[in-house]
C-alpha cells in the first residue's frame, strides 16, 4: 500500500531513506532492550531500580531495628537476673557463714582453739559438787570464754549440771562425770588464767587457798567436741511487733 | 523498493542491537518509554498512509521528537517524583490502538468490498450463463 500513498504525495526515494533509518534505530534499540530486559532477569540485586533498593534498604533497617531492641531487651533481663542471681549467691554465703556461725556458737560442731584446762581432782578431805563446777563455769564465762567442756561433755546455754544421788556424783545433761573433772575453755588464754588465778576472787586462788586439788594449764591448742544433744524448741516463739 | 529497504534495516538494526554494549537496568526504563513513543509513530505513520494524508516531515519529526520528549519527560518525573512516564505510556499506547484500529478496519473494509465485487461478477457471470443457457 504504502508504495501506492507514497507516489501520490512524497519523493519515493527520501520516504525510502527514512524508513530505512527508522527501522535501523527502532530494531536496534529494541534489541538493546530486550537484551537487558532478559540479562536483569537473570541478576536480581545489581540490576534493581534505585527505588526498589531503598524501600527493601528500609523495610532491613526497620527490621534490623526491631531486632535490636529486642536484643536489648534480652540483655537487659539477662543483667537483671544476674543481678539477682549475684544478690542470692552474697546472701546465701552471708546466711552460710551466720549458719556456720551459730553452728559453732551452739555447740553443733567440733572447735578448737587457743584455751585453758583446768582439771579438778577430788581428795578424801573434800568432793566436788555441782555448784563448783557452776561457780568455775560462770567464771570462765565471765572471762569471755568461748566454748567450755567438762569431760568431754560441751556446756551451753541450756546444759545443766545438778548434784545426784545424794552428792554422790555429778550430772551434766543426765549424764554422770566423776572426778577429775577436765574442764576446758577456748578464749583468750592469758586473760582467763589471770582472772581466774585473781588473788581473793578468782576460783583457783580461792579454792586452793582451801586447800582442794586445782590445777590450770594454758594450751595453744584445745579442742572440744560438738554438743551430742538437741536443742528443741517447744515452747517459746519469736515476738513479732506490729 | 521500500519493502526492500525495511528488511535491510531491520538486519542492519539487528546486528547493530546484538552488537551493541548492555545498557544499565537503571535506563532501561527511559529507552522503553523511548521504544514504545516511536512504535507509536510508526503506527501513527501506516495509519496516516492508509489514509492517504502521510507528511515525511510529521513522521520524522514525531518518529524522534516523540521517543527524545518522553525520555524527557520520563526524567523530570523521577525528579520531581510523580510517575510521568505512566502517562506516556498510556497515551502512546492508546494512540497505538486508535491506529491499529483504523489499519484493521481499512483492511476489513478493502477485504469486504473485494468479496462483494467478487459476489457481484459471479453473480453476473450466473446471470450470463443463465441467458446463455
Amino acid at each position: 500500500m504504502k508504495k501506492f500513498k507514497f507516489k501520490f504525495r512524497a519523493d519515493i526515494t527520501a520516504v525510502t531513506v527514512v524508513v530505512f533509518i527508522v527501522c535501523i534505530v527502532l530494531v536496534a534499540v529494541m534489541l538493546m532492550q530486550f537484551r537487558t530486559v532478559e540479562q536483569t532477569d537473570i541478576t536480581e540485586i545489581e540490576n534493581m531500580r534505585e527505588s526498589e533498593l531503598r524501600e527493601a534498604l528500609v523495610e532491613w533497617k526497620t527490621k534490623y531495628e526491631e531486632v535490636d531492641t529486642q536484643l536489648a531487651d534480652v540483655n537487659d533481663k539477662i543483667a537483671e537476673y544476674q543481678k539477682t542471681i549475684n544478690g542470692n549467691e552474697e546472701s546465701s554465703k552471708l546466711v552460710d557463714e551466720e549458719l556456720n556461725e551459730s553452728n559453732l556458737l551452739v555447740g553443733k560442731a567440733d572447735v578448737y582453739g587457743p584455751g585453758v584446762i583446768v582439771t579438778l581432782t577430788n581428795t578424801n578431805d573434800f568432793q566436788y559438787i555441782a555448784e563448783d563446777l557452776l561457780d568455775l563455769v560462770n567464771e570462765l564465762r565471765y572471762a569471755g570464754a568461748e566454748a567450755i567442756s567438762i569431760n568431754g561433755i560441751r556446756i551451753l546455754a541450756n546444759t545443766d549440771i545438778v548434784d545426784l544421788f545424794d552428792y554422790s556424783v555429778i550430772g551434766i545433761n543426765l549424764q554422770r562425770v566423776q572426778s577429775p573433772y577436765i574442764v576446758k575453755a577456748i578464749g583468750d588464754k592469758d586473760y582467763i588464767s589471770s582472772v581466774l588465778n585473781l588473788k581473793g576472787s578468782g576460783f583457783i586462788d580461792r579454792y586452793n587457798k582451801l586447800g582442794r586439788s586445782v590445777s590450770l594449764e594454758e594450751e595453744n591448742r584445745v579442742q572440744i567436741p560438738k554438743s551430742n544433744s538437741d536443742f528443741n524448741i517447744e515452747y517459746m516463739q519469736e515476738v513479732t511487733e506490729e | 523498493m521500500i519493502f526492500i529497504a525495511i528488511i535491510i534495516g531491520c538486519v542492519i538494526g539487528a546486528i547493530i542491537g546484538v552488537n551493541m554494549p548492555m545498557i544499565s537496568y537503571t535506563y532501561s526504563g527511559y529507552l522503553a518509554i523511548a521504544i514504545i513513543a516511536a512504535l507509536d509513530s510508526v503506527f501513527g505513520g501506516i495509519a496516516s498512509t492508509l489514509n492517504k494524508n502521510f507528511d515525511l516531515k510529521i513522521f520524522v519529526t514525531g518518529f524522534f521528537g516523540n521517543a527524545i520528549l518522553s525520555i524527557l519527560l520520563t526524567y523530570l518525573g523521577q525528579k520531581l517524583n510523580v510517575d510521568i512516564y505512566l502517562a506516556a505510556i498510556v497515551v502512546f499506547v492508546g494512540r497505538m490502538f486508535n491506529n491499529l484500529a483504523i489499519i484493521r478496519r481499512y483492511y476489513i473494509e478493502k477485504f469486504s468490498k473485494e468479496k462483494q465485487k467478487n459476489k457481484k461478477k459471479e453473480e453476473k457471470k450466473e446471470e450470463k450463463k443463465v441467458e446463455e443457457n
